[in-house]
């Protein structure tokens, strides 16, 4: 126990902290510029120097390490002197333009002076010049107003971990600077902004457009991009946001957010942005009033399923809606319409992995802590790049690295390049063979449980019949063996092949042996709510298999569950071309643009009688629908989304847009014009129901959830005893596959689809379309980054801009699906993999250099 | 007193091994070889050397330290980065008597059970890295380096690391993030290297001239030791005399031998029979004395008693020809881009004061300037994160302390009082 | 390369190597410019701003191009009461030569040092790493015209 005294106020520690922490714990607060909690001590501005009893110089609290029996004293007139002369000292150079700076008003060296002086200036001579920079789109740097806390730096370096920006020079020629001096080659993930103390560092997206005495007001809402979930504050005013920011403390993201999360959501302010509903009349899009449009939607949807039978009407919910709004889809779908015929883009990898986990381990493997990776000692990354897919996530993986832990990584993670001790290849002609190899070494250096039989009787059976070439696996299994608490990232590149079935039960193998926690990365924000909310065809809400959890549902529900069994994605997408599928009404997904094969997506689309699409945009999607309806934005919205750790969070509008009424409202008259006699007022009485519905949410409410803290299974059942056993063919004999170049789908850092390509500021990063290609591809075409290509499949052919990434060492050639001018989906086709996943084998690319 | 560290250097072949063996080179390596590394650390310490770089810090207790802290491996830096302005006393042992050095570093490293070491050299050395770089191979070749020194079962790998220009890379912290590839700005102590130094792990960092004593504390043991000089700090020093004197240069002598002694003895006074006027005694960074204060012994204890400290030996010797505002001018502009970044009121106010110095020396000088610098001057004192900044503080406290008819003369009178 | 291979060996991690590989890239392409700084990134592989950063905080490496000689002149106390800004102005008047600068002719450019440890034969220079000490307004002439 240390005891010091601090303004003679009696400070008890546990452990020793810094003199600064030690105060702050008594309600002192000591002035600072250069401490960032969370940052390692710098120690350089001076302001927080503080007497010490017995030691004659003055000392930096933020570095000096609290010890028993010290008496300390934070705010003499000495101690006032030295800190006016600190901020004498740091504003003889600077240019004092309060007035034209954007910081004025939450700028630390401001309130600084303010308190402490000077208040007049002695420096006569010219000050340093070095003008203002405008080379980034995003980041503007003045480097007249920075004071070299080097918060950025620490920042760029020990937290996010991108090396983007450097001190250059020396004394008192030192500047903050990308590697170009200029324009930024980095994540964009803007913490650099939160942390500028003073207007050196600043968004260029806000330049002179508001002052913080502005914002009106502020609202704590979860990030609408990924699936991790990350909390940030709107900061509103008139209904617009201003901007977003992160907070210390707040969220799992504790004070950082990814370039999405903070640049990306101007996409709600487009004006592109649906206003009013709209009704296809002479073969077009009409506006119309809302009355009439639900009334119509009403009519044709009833008129079709009294016709064709429910079983013509399906449904597609959003992994970018809440919770709450898919609870209503799925309800609409079976218990107003009558039909199991939902399913949500969740099909495409998330939902079935999942699915195929939890058969073998049980409903809740994936449910793990991000906070906890960075203190697991070993973490392995199976298909895709953490950093880019979920970039938060990625953050505690490379904090991870850097702390004890070993990272292993099966195929192309380039954000962790600096990272990972050891990179595998993984690419899908050689994945199995190398995690199958590891199981074979693995097996015999580890204890097994004996928890389940089957399983270990599977990794008995797994046999590599032909080692992969010039991979060792031995050093790798050495450092597995000894790993207490890993982690086990899985992506979707290892679960969109035909294959993916054996992959993944050769990773779960691994998982078995090495006892470790899953996390499935997930590109959308809410895929596990609409795998929760039973937006599923053959799961009720808490995911309940039908067949065995029918009655009970029907007893809270008081009405009846379908028994038909429901079509998913792909089937709804094969009957609508077969003529089975009628009416398909699709909430916040645009499936022309997001599944390959757009042909014959818009082919059975055509072949409605009747589509609905609700959304914030008129997407391709919604181009082709009879009626559409405009939804609300992910910020204008109440609701839920339950990320990929499983924690449920709230997700708060920050201005509700005037004209439209909300995408659950929006279900539930339409519900209501269906004959549904149930009110549901605001969204919590949707809530409301929820926890009466899904087991795994019993009893939990807003309040709650609103802690951050509602995890899997809050207050819930889980549904236990349940793991089965799973056929996959070919256990005992894997061997390195024969696979010509594929085109896959990347999941870039800076877009996501849809949305972010009505980001003015995601735009200004990135704005074509980029093909990403390995290195031995790019050796075999002479091809540098930045050359311009043809990219061509059986579907067709575009341009794009090469980007190659190094830690890419197989066959596989990536693009985004971003641009409507070249897209993924557009080049490539689909078939189902035997894991149920969307399957992409079957599309062989060519890449040629494009002469200039 | 017989010389020591400066042996053979009059031979044009003193950077050899073997003119270096000759004369008893190497011996003492056995010798050390054969005791045990605690006795060595004891035996440093009774000798009561202390470190030759500055600060003067018993060099058995830095080894004491270091030699406690469990971790591994250790490192064992040598210090030869000599960027003190008038410091020139180590460059002829890294020239022409490197042998002495390597020797003093592996029984070092045997006492520390380091492993490896680096000798941190200044880049402004060249030549010396030629030396240095040869006689590690030699030494390699003959066993004193590399694995199993002379079937001692201690292994000890040695390189040059050559700086880049940067004064503060002096300073052990900064000069540790320099060896580690870093920009080279001190680290927060604590932890001291000797806990957490290069790579995290315990590192002593000694400079050239320190290290170059171990092979006669070996050599005679401490008691004989202690007899060199005054006995509160005693060994052979090198003192570097530069400036208005007869015969400049680097003289070893006992330790505590006086300032007066120095000039007007072995340098042969001021030059063509000037009036002395200042004098630094242990480099730019050391307060300034008048003349009546050179009665002095140059050592660590005696020297604080007149105001100034030993430093690195370095005398720097003004006869009435110099202009004193214009050498506090350069001594500043000096600091000013030594300065490293790090901290507020070395990087702004060292800055500042070359600004106002610049004008008084170029005749624009006004009133008030002079507290104007002494305010400057007193608002860095003791807010530095390191000694670099109360250095330049110092500088223009002292010369302005001693000097201020200068100042005051170039005020009024917008011109110098030398050419006057 | 062969040559940084050979240092890497000598440190506990690549970063250890950063400061001779800068050398190295300095006497490669003259002088630091953004393309030796990516190779001595890609070198080590090492961030090319974290390179940059470590590059310009020292005043040795060269960031912009240099001369076929490098005059290091040395002007630091020692050096300058002995006169060795006199012999700055001289290289003014017979070279053109600027402190920082370059010779039209691309001979010579020349870097005022802080002291180079040469105070008792001030004022002294490097010449690329040849050393030259009690120079004064002949002798400094007669070495540099040594140099062509
Ligand atoms: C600004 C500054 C510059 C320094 N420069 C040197 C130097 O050039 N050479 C040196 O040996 N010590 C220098 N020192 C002292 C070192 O920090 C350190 O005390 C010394 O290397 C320890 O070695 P010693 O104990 O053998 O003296 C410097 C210290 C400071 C604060
Ligand atoms: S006093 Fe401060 S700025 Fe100056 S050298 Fe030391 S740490 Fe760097
Ligand atoms: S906050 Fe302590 S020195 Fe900056």
């Amino acid at each position: 126990m240390i005891k010091l005294t601090i303004d003679g106020i009696e400070v008890e520690l546990e452990k020793p902290i810094t003199v600064l922490e030690a105060a702050r714990k008594a309600g002192i607060k000591i002035p600072t510029l250069c401490y960032f909690e969370g940052l390692k001590p710098f120690g350089g501005c001076r302001l927080c120097v503080v007497e010490v009893e017995k030691l004659p110089r003055l000392q930096t609290a933020c570095t000096m390490m609290a010890a028993d029996g010290m008496v300390v004293k934070t705010e003499t007139e000495k101690i006032k002197a030295a800190r006016r002369a600190m901020l004498e000292f740091l504003l003889i150079n600077h240019p004092l333009d309060c007035p034209v700076c954007d910081k004025a008003g939450e700028c630390e060296l401001q309130d600084l002076v303010a308190r402490y002086g000077p208040d007049a200036g002695r420096f006569r001579e010219g000050k340093r010049r070095h003008p203002e920079s405008f080379d980034d789109p995003i980041i503007v740097r003045n480097m007249e107003r920075c004071v070299l806390c080097t918060r950025c730096i620490r920042m760029c370096e020990d937290l996010q971990g991108a090396y983007a920006i450097t001190v250059t020079g020396r004394g008192s020629h030192s500047f903050v600077e990308p590697f170009s001096g200029g324009r930024y080659d980095c994540e964009y993930c803007g913490n650099c902004l939160t942390v500028c103390p003073v207007g050196a560092i600043m968004s260029r997206l806000h330049r002179h457009s508001y002052r913080p005495w502005y914002i009106q007001n502020n609202v704590e809402t979860v990030c609408g991009y990924c699936g991790v979930g990350c909390t940030m504050i709107l900061q509103m005013r008139e209904g617009q946001i201003v901007r977003t920011i992160p907070e210390m403390g707040l969220g799992l993201n504790n004070g950082l957010l990814c370039v999405r999360g903070r640049f990306g959501y101007d996409f709600v302010q487009s004006e592109a942005r649906l206003r009013m509903p709209m009704i296809r009349k002479d073969g077009e899009l009409r506006e119309v009033s809302w009355a009439e449009a639900l009334d119509y939607v009403a009519k044709r949807l009833r008129e079709i399923s009294e016709k064709h039978g429910p079983q013509a009407v399906g449904g597609i919910g959003s992994s970018r809606c809440t919770n709450e709004d898919n609870y209503m889809l799925q309800r609409l779908m079976r218990f107003t319409i009558g039909t199991n015929n939902i399913d949500s883009a969740a099909r495409l990898y998330y939902a079935p992995a999942q699915r195929f986990l939890e058969r073998i381990f049980g409903q809740g493997i994936t449910a793990n802590l991000i906070p906890g990776i960075k203190n697991s000692d070993g973490v392995l990354i199976f298909g895709g790049d953490p950093t880019q897919i979920n970039p938060i996530l990625g953050l505690q993986i490379r904090a991870a690295g850097r702390e004890s832990a070993t990272v292993v990584t099966f195929g192309r993670a380039k954000g962790l390049e600096r990272f990972a001790h050891y990179m595998l290849p993984g690419g899908p002609s050689v994945i199995d063979a190398v995690t199958g190899m590891i199981v074979q070494e693995l097996r015999d250096k580890v204890q097994l449980s004996g928890e389940n039989k089957w399983l270990e009787g599977e990794i008995q059976k797994t046999r590599v019949s032909e080692a992969v070439e010039g991979v060792s696996v031995d050093e790798v299994v050495e450092r597995l063996k000894e790993m207490t608490n890993p982690v086990i990232i899985i992506g979707p590149e290892v679960l969109q092949s035909q294959n993916s079935d054996r992959t993944l039960l050769l990773i779960a193998q691994i998982v078995y042996l090495l006892n470790g926690r899953v996390f499935l990365l997930s590109d959308r924000p809410n895929y596990q709510g609409c795998i929760d909310m039973g937006v599923l065809p053959d799961m009720l809400p808490g995911g309940r298999p039908i067949e065995m959890f029918k009655h009970k549902a029907e007893e809270v529900m008081g009405k009846e569950v379908p028994t038909e069994r429901g079509l998913n994605l792909f089937e709804m997408i094969e009957a609508a071309s077969e003529g089975r599928l009628k009416a398909l009404y699709v909430m916040g997904e645009n499936p022309v643009f997001n599944l390959p094969d757009r042909e014959r997506v818009t082919q059975a689309l055509k072949g409605l009688e009747f589509l609905v699409v609700q959304d914030i945009f008129l997407t391709e999607t919604a181009l082709m629908a009879d009626v559409v309806l405009p939804a609300r934005a992910w910020s204008e919205k109440t609701g839920t989304f339950t990320n990929l750790e499983r924690r449920i969070q709230m997700v708060r509008a920050g201005a509700e847009s005037v004209e439209d009424m909300g995408d659950w409202r929006i279900i539930a008259e339409l519900a209501q014009r269906l004959g549904e006699e149930k009110q549901f007022r605001s969204v919590e009485d949707v809530w409301e129901e929820i926890t009466h519905v899904s087991p795994l949410h019993t009893a939990l409410d807003y309040e709650e959830i609103s802690k951050g803290n509602a995890l899997w299974p809050y207050n819930g059942e889980p549904l236990r005893g349940v793991e089965e056993e799973v056929e996959i063919q070919g256990l005992d004999d894997i061997k390195p596959l024969k696979v010509e170049a594929v085109l896959q789908p990347d999941r870039p850092l800076y877009h996501s689809g849809s949305m972010s390509r009505h980001s003015k500021a995601l735009k200004s990063i990135e704005d074509a379309p980029k093909v990403v290609i390995g290195e031995a591809l790019s050796e075999k075409l002479s091809l540098k980054d930045g050359d311009r290509v043809r990219v061509t499949t059986e579907r067709g052919t575009l341009k794009a801009t090469v980007s190659i990434d190094s830690t890419l060492g197989d066959e596989r050639v990536f693009l985004s699906n971003t641009f409507s001018e070249g897209n993924f989906s557009s080049l490539a086709t689909y078939g189902v993999s035997r894991l149920g996943s969307m399957s992409l084998d079957a599309n062989k690319v060519r890449v040629e250099k494009e002469e200039a | 007193m017989e010389i020591f560290l400066l042996k053979n250097i009059d031979n044009p072949e003193s950077h050899r091994i073997q003119v270096y063996q000759q004369t008893g080179g190497y011996e003492q390596l056995k010798k050390a070889l054969s005791m045990k590394p605690e006795d060595i650390i004891q035996e440093v310490k009774n000798s009561g050397l202390r470190g030759r770089g500055g600060a003067g810090f018993p060099t058995g207790m830095k080894w004491d330290f270091a030699s406690r802290d469990p971790k591994l491996p250790k490192y064992l830096v040598c210090n030869a980065d000599e960027g003190e302005p008038g410091t020139f006393k180590d460059r002829p042992i890294l020239e022409k008597n490197p042998h002495l050095l390597i020797e003093g570093m592996v029984i070092s490293a045997y006492a520390l059970k380091a492993e490896r070491g680096y000798i941190y050299l200044r880049g402004e050395y060249p030549h010396a890295k030629v030396v240095l770089e040869e006689a590690i191979r030699e030494a390699y070749e003959s066993g004193f380096l590399g694995q199993d020194i002379l079937g001692s079962g201690f292994s000890f790998d040695l390189s040059v690391h050559q700086g880049a220009g940067a004064y503060i890379c002096g300073e052990e912290t900064a000069l540790i993030d320099s060896l580690e590839g870093r920009r080279g700005q001190p680290r927060i102590k604590p932890p001291f290297p000797v806990n957490v130094g290069a790579w995290g792990m315990p590192t002593v960092v000694n400079n050239v001239e320190t290290l170059s004593n171990l092979p006669l504390i070996i050599k005679i043991g401490a008691e004989e030791y202690k007899k060199i000089g005054n006995p509160e700090c005693p060994g052979p020093k090198l003192y570097c005399v530069s400036g208005m004197v007869e015969r400049p240069g680097v003289y070893e002598l006992p330790m505590g031998t006086t300032l007066k002694e120095i000039i007007y003895e072995h340098c042969g006074g001021i030059k063509g029979g000037g009036q002395l006027k200042a004098v630094i005694p242990g480099g730019i960074s050391t307060p300034v004395l008048t003349p009546d204060k050179i009665d002095v012994q140059m050592d660590f204890v005696s020297l604080p008693k007149v105001g100034s400290m030993l430093g690195s030996g370095a005398v720097m010797v003004f006869d009435e020809s110099v202009c004193l505002v214009r050498v506090c001018w350069r001594a500043i502009r000096f600091f000013e881009h030594e300065s490293c970044g790090k901290c507020t009121p070395c990087r702004e106010g060292v800055g500042w004061m070359r600004t106002v110095l610049e004008r008084i020396e170029s005749g624009f000088g006004r009133k008030g300037d002079i507290e104007l610098l002494q305010d400057i001057a007193s608002n860095i004192t003791g807010k530095t994160f390191c000694p670099l900044g109360d250095g330049a503080a110092g500088v223009v406290l002292n010369f302005i302390r001693n000097f201020p008819e200068e100042f005051d003369y170039h005020i009024q009178n917008k011109k110098c009082m030398v050419e006057a | 390369m062969e040559e940084i291979k050979e240092i890497l060996k000598r440190y506990p991690d690549r970063r250890g190597a950063l400061l001779p590989t800068l050398y190295i890239m300095q006497r490669e392409y003259g002088w630091l410019s953004q393309e030796a700084l990516q190779a001595a990134a890609d070198a080590l592989n090492l961030p090319p701003a974290t390179v940059k950063g470590v590059a310009t905080f020292y005043a040795m490496y060269r960031h912009k191009p240099m001369g076929r000689h490098l005059i290091q002149l040395c002007t630091n106390v020692a050096c300058m009461i002995m006169g060795a800004e006199r012999l700055v102005d001289l290289l003014k008047e017979r070279y053109g030569l600027e402190p920082g600068g370059t010779t039209e002719d691309g001979r010579f450019s020349l870097v005022i040092m802080e002291c180079i440890g040469a105070c008792d034969r001030a004022p002294a220079m490097l010449v690329d790493t040849d050393f030259h000490a009690d120079l004064n307004e002949q002798n400094l002439f007669e070495i540099l015209e040594q140099y062509k």
